[in-house]
Parts: structure tokens; sequence; C-alpha cells
């Protein structure tokens, strides 16, 4: 034993560098956030509960094409169409893996992850989204501008590259 | 048949002194034990806060202000919750540990000078009473250990009796060093001693006793670093793995109320008890109408701070690390320190002599 750690070992100075540490460490900020309280900012193009979007006429714009429930890799999502109509639209939420599949998939837009992340509910039932609970979180977590921001910025929808393009000759489109 | 044939007009009084004493003591006892329980209550919230902000968290902050009602929302809940026995429990025996272990750290309160004039018995023997029954307090903790029937139980209270048993040591014969230069066992005569001395206070012609009376109250306590006991990691809680529910809080009242008892011993045999050196009264007068438990209570308050300070700082040592700081080092040390303290008790007293 060298007499540096003779020294060291008999005024204990790494347990005092210790307790300096701790101690400075005492009257710094704690990093808690008091949760319901305080809430971390949402990152921009977080992935929470999912809405059916609605145009400004208010209805869904969901046609029930189905390219979301075939691109779901969890296949959480069920459309049900009769005679042209979407009658059904349910998204099992404790199968949803949030890849956002679904909003890249929809040629129409109409279907959005929105910014909730508190959904937690006392029945697993409440967990299948139905199609009037995905239309009205539509109002709650997006509403008016938000709505629209959220999409083109983060959630590109097809519907805007949708269509051959100008130079190529094909179908245009319905002319007015 | 008169009754003033059987009973004397003077043993009237007595009995009338003697209920009157007997009062006066039962209420010192009531009131020592509610802020002394109280003590302990707030010594958790204590002691949550102080290692949560160490760890940059924030400790309790829901029940309350700042979670100030913490403290008896955990009681309440510890109160309701299932009292669960194990089935091949020596099922008296496991009642009668929590019991063993929490009187036998209450009674010490009995004897700690609180202030000048507020002791409930200020014995003469006053440190030996308490060594006594720290020794006993590890009957509760063995026991509990083998009558849980169980082998985490078991080796907690193995180990905890090992190393009780050995920090005693040590712990005793560091304060062998304070009993000398006091020349008592009584704490108040060994707090006026300090008073009268030329430093104030012991822990500064005692440090070496300080240091190893410190290190042997964090092992005698079973607090980390020295916590082997209940390590967590490797014994789920140690000897008391299997009680739950009001059982599981007396076990926790006896080891908080253990602390403050050594906090208390520490600043009434180092740091000068009630009273301040004299070195800080004569240049700031003032300071004496500040009543005497203050300074008791900032100074059992600072060794507690001390020993959650410790706690976030220090991991656990091993069992052999333990045995040998406890055996190697700190007896010899501590043995030093007598041998020391007495010569120059004999240098200083031949040369007054001459």
């Amino acid at each position: 034993m060298t007499v540096r750690e003779i020294i060291k070992r008999f005024t204990f100075i790494e347990i005092f560098q210790g307790m300096a540490l701790t101690l400075r460490k005492m009257f710094s900020h704690a990093v808690t956030i008091q949760y319901p309280k305080e809430r971390r900012p949402i990152a921009p193009g977080f992935r929470g509960q999912h809405a059916l979007a609605k145009d400004r006429s208010g209805h869904a714009k969901c046609v029930g094409c189905g390219l979301c429930v075939t691109i779901c890799p969890s296949q959480c999502i069920r459309v049900q169409r009769d005679k042209g109509q979407v009658v059904g639209y349910e998204i099992e939420v404790l199968r949803c893996i949030y890849c956002g599949f679904c909003v890249e998939a929809c040629p129409y837009g109409a279907i959005v992850l929105t910014e909730n992340y508190e959904y937690s509910v006392y029945k697993k039932e409440d967990l299948l989204l139905k199609k009037d609970r995905l239309l009205s979180s539509w109002d709650k977590y997006m509403p008016g501008k938000k709505g629209e921001d959220y999409f083109n910025k983060f959630w590109r929808p097809m519907s805007e590259d949708f269509g051959t393009p100008p130079g190529q000759s094909g179908y245009k489109g319905k002319k007015q | 048949m008169n009754i003033a044939d059987i009973i004397t007009p003077a043993q009237v009084d007595a009995l009338i002194q003697f209920g009157i004493t007997l009062v006066i003591i039962i209420a010192k006892i009531v009131v020592v034990l509610a802020i002394g329980l109280l003590h302990v209550a707030y010594a958790t919230w204590f002691e949550r806060k102080v290692i949560g902000h160490m760890q940059v968290r924030l400790g309790p902050m829901r029940v309350g202000y700042h979670g100030l009602l913490q403290p008896f929302a955990d009681g309440i809940k510890l109160f309701f919750k299932e009292d669960i026995i194990p089935a091949k429990a020596d099922k008296a025996m496991f009642y009668l540990a929590p019991v063993i272990f929490m009187a036998a750290s209450m009674v010490n309160l009995s004897v700690i000078p609180y202030s000048r004039n507020f002791v409930i018995a200020d014995i003469n023997i006053g440190l030996l009473f308490i060594f006594a029954f720290a020794g006993i307090g590890v009957y509760g903790i063995f026991i509990s250990g083998w009558a849980s029937n169980s082998k985490y139980a078991f080796l907690g209270g193995l180990r905890s009796s090992a190393q009780v048993i050995s920090y005693e040591i040590a712990m005793g014969l560091s304060l062998v060093g304070v009993m000398m230069m006091a020349g008592s066992l009584k704490i108040s005569d060994i707090v006026k001693a300090q008073e009268a001395s030329v430093f104030g206070m012991y822990a500064i012609p005692q440090f070496v006793a300080f240091i190893v009376f410190s290190i042997s109250a964090l092992a005698e306590t079973n607090r980390t670093p020295f916590d082997m006991p209940e390590a967590e990691s490797e014994l789920v809680a140690g000897y008391f793995t299997e009680y739950s529910s009001f059982r599981f809080a007396l076990f926790f009242l006896g080891e908080y109320i253990a602390m403050i008892i050594m906090a208390s011993i520490a600043s009434v045999c180092f740091l000068g008890g009630w009273t301040l050196p004299w070195y800080i009264t004569n240049y700031v007068p003032f300071i004496n109408y500040v009543p005497g438990f203050v300074w008791f209570l900032m100074k059992v308050y600072a060794f507690i701070f001390f020993y959650y300070w410790i706690r976030a700082t220090v991991p656990r040592y091993r069992y052999d690390q333990l045995m040998k700081i406890g055996w190697k080092i700190l007896i010899p040390v501590a043995l030093a320190n007598i041998v020391v303290t007495g010569l120059i008790k004999i240098i200083i007293t031949t040369l007054k002599g001459a």
C-alpha cells in the first residue's frame, strides 16, 4: 500500500468528495415533472389517439375504401360499407401499434393520429373506438386550423400527390 | 375506627407528594412519546425529501403542501393493511418480536436530557442504560428473523445481530473517552462538564471518538452503508420480510426511534446537548435567551441529516468489509483513543497538582 492509498483510506477523501456532490445536487433544480399539474410539451407529429377527419362542411372524409384496413400491420381497423355509405368504422386501440401507416395510406386524408394520449378507461370495451367517437375526437383534439396544419405538416396526404404528373397523358380527373 | 388511626397526616402528605410526582412523570412521558412519535413520522418525510433532492427528484409532493401529510397517509395505510402471519411461523414469538424491538428503543427516550430541566429519569448510569437497551433490541431483530420461518428473514436476523453486537463494542469504546473526560456516566453531568470545559463541546478534543461513534451509530441502527440486514437486493427486506401491516409499522417506528436516540447521544455526548460553547455565548449574548431544547433539537436534526446524506452518497459495504471495518479499524482506534485520553488526563492532573 502506497502512502497515497493510506492517506486516501484514512481521510475518507473519496467519501467526502461524493458527499460534496450529493450536497451540491440537493440544491440543484429537480428534474421531476408533476404530471397532472405540469405537462411536457407534446412533440410535433405526436402519434396519439385516432380520429376520423371531417371536411369543412362537417361530413366525414372517409369513403370506406379500405386501404387503411389493408395496410394496418396489426389489423386493428374494421370498415363496414353498405350501399356506398360507410356504416361502421372501428379501431381496436389495444392492438394498434401507432405506426401511422393508415394515415399515410389514406388517399383522402380521412384518418389522423391526434395529440391526445390520455384515454385510459375502466372497461376494455371502451377502447374499441366506434365511428361516432372517432369523429367526435376530431372535433375535440383537432379543432379548426390545427387539424389542417397538422395534416399538411406531418401527414402530407396522398390526396395532394394523387394523380398522374401533369406532363403525362392520362386521366386528369372529372371536369367540373 | 377513624381514618386518622390508620394513617398519619405526615403519611397523607407523603402520599399526595407521591401522587403529584407520578402525575408529573406521566405527563412528561406523554409529552416525550407524542413528540417522539411525531418526530419519527416527520423523520421519514424528511428522509424522503432529502434523498429525493439529492437524487435530483422531488420526493413526496402530493399529500398536503409539499407532501407534509404523507407520513400520516402512510401510517393510515399501514394500519388498515391485512395482517398476514406465515402459516409455519412461531406465532407467539412472531407477535412478540416487534414489540421487544420497539420497546427497547423507546425506553431510551426516557434517559435523554432534552433541556436543562427536562428529562424523565436522570439516572446515574444513563449511557450504560442506553447500551443495555440497544443490546436488548437485538433480541427483537433476531427473534423476528427466527420466528418468521423464512430464509430471508433468518439471514437478515443473523446478519443484523452479528453486526449490532460487533459495532456496539466500537460504539461503547468510543464513548469511554467522553465518560473519562466528564468523569461520569450520568448524561446530564456529561453535558454540564462540556459546558464547563475549555472546548465547549467534546467533539473537538474527542474528534477521533466522534468519527468512530458516527460510523458505528450508522451500523448500530442498520442504516446505509451498513444496512446489510435489510439489503433489499439480497434479502428482500431482511428480518422483517414476513411482517406486514401494523407489525411492520412497529419495526419501522423502532428503527427510526433508534436513529433519533443515536442522534441524541451524539448531540449530548459530543456536541454539547442543550448548551452552546462559551466562545459563542460570550460573543453573541442574546443567544442565551433561546431555550436549551432548541439547540438540542438542532443538533439532533443535523446528525439525522448527516445520516440521510450518507445514505444518499455511499453504496452498501460487503459483509466481510463491514466486519473488517468494525473489528480491525474502529475498535483499535477507539482503544487507542482511550489510552491517549487517559494519558493526557493523568498529565493534566499531575501538572495541576504540582
